[in-house]
């Protein structure tokens, strides 16, 4: 019998049987499947349950006692889907993000995503006008990049998605930014995150013997270690937290020992522009402006981020930070004269 | 009753996981055209007849006439006879309430504890320590505005209510009031916008989330665009105008063509730099995507864009030379 064929005969014989079924009578009804009376046909069984659990299916082992008899069940209060009762608000909250996750096409988990939103419509009374937004959601987050590119980054993010989930260690080869050479590299996918409409993969690099983050449209190739997909191939370390990463500005990449570093804007800084300086930034209202003082293990991203502020902005310190921003000011200047 | 010799499929995984979301919501829309079922379930018609086909075998031991499923085709149209107590989808898997946890959380408002518990509680009991586990391993961002806010914006769309929002408008630099119809919210190159219709403007408009200052729900009630208005709405207005022109060293374009926007590569040189092309955005735009580089990228054109560009840099130099 063909297994998808199989398992959901056995979801359907456990989910409709009053009592639990013994595995003698499991045996009976699946002949071909489980017959015998191997150790083989008992493992065989057992991956299936697995992977009935895996599909939301919660098969499982009841002990008998006097008024029940011993064996499998699926029990319907921890099968069926029950309602959310969430309120209008909080329901419109879940269509609107899943939709315009699901639009991006590069999202973890995106297939889950599509289920999970496919069967939301079931988890709530009346879905009504979250359920319109939601479609108007989809509609306008669509990514218009190139299909290809696409298809790609979202088989790309699946593939890391799944590592993550089965604690698989993935081989990349990674086209670095700085160095703009190949590498090749274990690493031990933790997390994926999102920043600026990109998304990373987080992790322990082997190479490096450190936690690193790679940008998904930078790894050229990447194999996940299909040995035993059930056993995880590491432990994610003390003290790591996904969300710390991810949130780190530019500036607070560890390229250097951290300094202090000193930015003046002219007026009162916009509240657009306090968010762009981070959580972290010490603010100083001075006369006709606004000095904010950050630490920096990378000068070079906080260079950057005061010069697209335009003549709005400028370093004051450190000194040398300060006269990088001038050369490189001085020789666009004489580019454009 | 005979069963189908089936010819086994590699994606049998997502067929099982389709099959379970198609038999509930045919029993749950009859008559569902298959058209339909197939949008839904984001596959073709052929492939929705193959689950089909594939049904008519699936039963319940020990297989009597009525043990099997049972899912017709009338006139492109699918009813179930016999569900076998599929019913309902299952719960949410530990993966697909994490995407959707994950999702919540970058958008935001009051409601994200709420929904992150109850997606929780609609995993079966003994995967969610897996669920939680699986939610620390994704950040899909941070929320782009205070959750109160957010709340009330969440709540305006799911009561079709008016809102009364104070809003920053970048260009002009100045903050003004609108009353807006809020349709949706949509997320375009990693910024989310309320996109819907200001009455004093009269047409839909997207309004960046954060900047929004602040926000009341109105008491009165507006009805959604329909399916034909949303099929033509965009976020952006097309671009007008010749496209900005930007030469980018090779660091430069290595980052920037990896992230998601418009690009048009013009040409690529042997060292890895690029002259590229960006529709329908301002000169300032421009010259802080170019200034944003340290140095490895500047504005070719059209003149006015460089012109902006040269200007800038004019005048940031000066701010230096002033104190060195």
């Amino acid at each position: 019998m063909q297994k998808a064929e199989r398992l959901l005969d056995l979801a359907a014989l456990l989910l409709r049987a009053p009592e639990p079924v013994s595995w003698r009578e499991i045996q009976e009804q699946f002949p071909d499947d489980y017959g015998g009376s191997g150790e083989a046909a008992i493992r065989k069984f057992e991956r299936d349950k697995a992977e009935l659990l895996e599909l939301g299916v919660p098969v499982r082992w009841v002990g008998g006692d006097e008024d029940l008899s011993a064996g499998y069940l699926v029990d319907k209060e921890d099968f069926y889907l029950p309602d959310l009762k969430l309120a209008p608000e909080d329901l419109a909250l879940l269509y609107l993000a899943g939709s315009a996750a699901l639009a991006q096409r590069a999202f973890p988990y995106a297939r889950d995503l599509a289920h999970a939103m496919n069967k939301l419509s079931f988890a709530a009374r009346a879905p009504g006008a979250s359920e319109v937004a939601a479609v108007a959601a989809l509609q306008l987050s669509a990514d218009d990049a190139g299909e290809e590119a696409r298809a790609e980054s979202s088989a790309r993010l699946e593939a890391l998605s799944q590592a993550v989930a089965g604690k698989k260690r993935v081989h990349l080869v990674y086209a670095g930014a700085e160095r703009r050479a190949r590498t090749e590299r274990d690493v031990d996918p933790y997390g994926l995150y999102q920043r600026g409409g990109a998304w990373f993969v987080a992790g322990f690099c082997r190479l490096r013997q450190e936690i690193r983050s790679f940008h998904l449209a930078r790894i050229i190739s990447l194999q996940v270690n299909q040995a035993a997909p059930r056993t995880p191939d590491f432990e994610v370390r003390k003290g790591f937290s996904l969300a710390a990463l991810a949130t780190r500005e530019p500036w607070e990449f560890g390229v250097h020992a951290p300094v202090r570093c000193r930015v003046r804007l002219d007026g009162p800084a916009s509240p657009e522009e306090r968010d762009s300086f981070g959580p972290r930034a010490a603010w100083k209202e001075t006369t006709g402006g606004t000095v904010v003082e950050v630490e920096a293990t990378n000068q070079e991203a906080l260079l950057r981020h005061v010069l697209a502020l335009g003549d709005r902005a400028e370093i004051l310190a450190p000194r040398p930070l300060r006269e990088k921003a001038r050369k490189v000011l001085a020789a666009l200047a004489r580019r454009v004269a | 009753m005979t069963r189908k010799v089936a010819v086994p499929k590699p994606d049998a995984r997502e067929r099982l996981r389709r099959v379970l979301f198609l038999v509930p919501y045919a029993v749950r829309h009859p008559g569902v055209p298959v058209r339909d079922l197939a949008r839904r379930c984001g596959v073709t018609e052929k492939q929705i007849l193959e689950d089909l086909d594939f049904l008519l075998g699936v039963g319940c031991p020990p297989f009597a006439p009525d043990d099997f499923l049972d899912l017709y085709v009338e006139g492109d149209r699918v009813h179930v006879a016999l569900h076998q107590s599929f019913s309902r989808p299952p719960r949410f898997t530990e993966s697909e309430a994490a995407a959707l946890a994950a999702a919540a959380l970058a958008l935001g408002g009051e409601g994200r504890e709420r929904v992150v518990k109850a997606l929780r509680e609609s995993v079966p009991r003994d995967r969610r320590a897996l669920f939680e586990e699986l939610l620390s391993c994704i950040f899909a961002g941070s929320p782009p505005a205070k959750d109160s806010l957010l709340g009330r914006i969440e709540q305006a769309i799911a009561g079709r209510r008016a809102l009364r929002i104070r809003y920053f408008t970048a260009t002009r630099g100045e903050e003004n009031e609108r009353v807006v119809h809020p349709y949706t919210l949509a997320q375009r190159l990693g910024h989310w916008y309320l996109w819907g219709h200001d009455e004093s403007r009269g047409r839909a408009l997207p309004f960046r989330l954060d900047r929004i200052r602040e926000c009341a729900v109105d008491d009165r009630r507006f009805e959604p665009p329909g399916e034909a208005e949303l099929a033509r709405a965009h976020l952006f207005s097309e671009a007008s105008g010749p496209p900005v022109r930007l030469r980018l060293g090779a660091l430069s374009a290595a980052w920037a063509l990896a992230r998601p926007g418009q690009w048009r590569v013009v040409s690529r040189d042997r060292k890895g730099g690029a002259v590229v092309e960006v529709p329908g955005v301002s000169d300032e735009w421009a010259t802080r995507f170019a200034l944003s580089f340290g140095g490895d990228a500047e504005v070719l054109g059209p003149p006015p864009a460089r012109r902006h560009f040269g200007e800038a840099v004019r005048k940031a130099l000066a701010r230096y030379g002033r104190r060195s």
